[in-house]
């Protein structure tokens, strides 16, 4: 069993870091606020780990469910791999994340959709380390740095699923896998007709 | 013959209306440096100690919290973003240079509209029957002359379902960590006692006081005595410091 004296420390690093950066995006800081009063409860089922996020009017606290008696507004339980899933995917619903929930699943949308608009002045953390001047120069030619690996990312993410498609033909291209798609539906839709028009037939001999 | 009735003071007898003077004289000297202390103590990590208790707690929006031997206001600071404008913090000291350290820090951190400050001994609570959702008691039980008369007082103010948490120096469960706690308790508290708040007495006798405090499995049975339901205890840092937790049927 872990000491809770690391439990509490893993606890106040995390709501360090997370008030920390919140501090850097005042807009999204302000939106939280609207949630005062409200907390996401939060099982990773492989590291038998609850823990508890408190929203108020100064940021956001953190906490492990010890506490038997207390149930957050919402709460959510699923596999690691589920949970950073649907954190950092587009879509609010769980189908097939493998990640279910109680309590007032609104709040999740809220969440989901306060995050979509995170935007963290990191260039702000940095001036706040190194001074505005050295601070500045050194955003800018991160900020360069960053641009162009997103561009090779995108660049390299192309090629390659070129490459897979149609030059080696290992994996189909997005176009086959919608019309296999397409045909695999038409399949289904022809065996249901079949199976309806079977027990029809079936019916009127019976009836005979 | 002397039948006087004594208790401890650390590793002396003293008689029991002397007690709560000399531990006052304690808190009295050491009130300013206070916080320093504990950080330089402990390393920082009290603050972890009482972050697990308050995660224990409960507590939420709207509650009444009583912080006894509540000091320098560390976890009524904490209780009172909690509760919020609703619910109430009530932080208690028996010492007032310690009562008054946390009051202008408080007021310092903006704390107001839910807190009170009162001067309050542990084992006679100036409070009604049936008042607090939750009491919580930090470093501050081994001090009081009765304990059993506290944990009772305590039980008579907390409402029915309400909870106690006691976060109280322990019993380690290694024996190396123990000899190693040991060494560190007697030979360098006091030195950086004196090298800080130039008393080294002070913190001897904090030292002595831990030895002299219930174990964990004794004070669970003082606490199942008073009254408490539910009473169960985590050890910390190795059993350094445990919390216990009962409930007020």
């Amino acid at each position: 069993m872990i000491d809770p004296t690391l439990k509490a420390a893993a606890g106040a690093s995390l709501e360090t870091v997370v008030n920390k950066a919140l501090e850097y995006d005042p807009a999204t800081r302000s939106r939280l606020r609207a949630l005062a009063g409200k907390s996401l409860g939060v099982d990773i089922r492989e590291l038998g780990l609850s823990l508890c996020f408190h929203f108020d009017t100064e940021g956001v606290r953190i906490s492990h469910l010890e506490d038997d008696d207390f149930e957050p507004s919402t709460r959510l339980c699923g596999s690691l791999p589920g949970l950073v899933m649907l954190a950092t995917s587009e879509k609010v619903n769980l189908a097939d994340s493998n990640v279910e929930a109680w309590g007032n699943t609104a709040l999740l949308a809220d969440i989901k959709s306060i995050a979509k608009e995170l935007e963290l002045d990191w260039e702000e953390a940095i001036n706040d380390w190194l001074g505005d001047i050295a601070g500045h120069s050194l955003a800018q030619r991160l900020r360069g740095q960053l641009g162009w690996l997103r561009r090779r990312g995108e660049t390299g993410r192309r090629l390659l699923s070129e490459f897979l498609t149609e030059e080696f033909r290992a994996v189909p291209s997005g176009p086959e896998i919608k019309h296999f798609n397409e045909q695999v539906d038409q399949l289904r839709l022809a065996a249901d007709r079949l199976g309806a028009r079977f027990e029809r037939l079936k019916q009127k001999i019976t009836q005979r | 013959m002397n039948d006087k009735k004594t208790t401890h003071f650390g590793y002396q007898q003293v008689p029991v209306e002397e007690k709560a003077g000399k531990v006052a004289e304690v808190f009295h000297s050491v009130a300013a440096k206070y916080d320093i202390m504990n950080d330089l103590m402990s390393g920082g990590i009290h603050r972890l100690w009482k972050r697990f208790t308050i995660e224990l707690s409960g507590v939420r929006r709207g509650h009444k919290v009583l912080d006894i031997a509540g000091g320098t206001g560390d976890l009524s600071y904490k209780f009172s973003r909690i509760v919020g404008p609703e619910g109430l913090v009530v932080l208690a000291d028996i010492n007032e240079s310690m009562l008054r350290v946390g009051r202008d820090r408080l007021t310092d951190r903006g704390v107001s509209g839910n807190l009170v400050v009162s001067q309050a001994d542990a084992q006679y609570l100036p409070f009604p029957d049936n008042t607090f959702d939750c009491i919580t008691i930090a470093f501050g039980l081994r001090n009081v002359t009765d304990k059993d008369l506290a944990l009772r007082s305590m039980l008579r103010v907390l409402k029915p379902g309400g909870r106690l948490l006691v976060l109280e120096f322990s019993k380690p469960r290694n024996e190396l960590l123990s000899k190693a706690y040991d060494t560190y308790s007697f030979r360098v508290l006091p030195f950086m006692g004196k090298l800080v708040t130039n008393d080294a007495d002070s913190y001897s006798y904090l030292a002595e006081s831990i030895r002299m405090h219930p174990d964990q499995h004794t004070l669970k049975q003082m606490m199942e005595n008073a009254g408490f339901a539910n009473v169960d205890y985590h050890d910390m840092t190795g059993g350094i410091v445990a919390l216990h937790k009962g409930i007020k049927p």
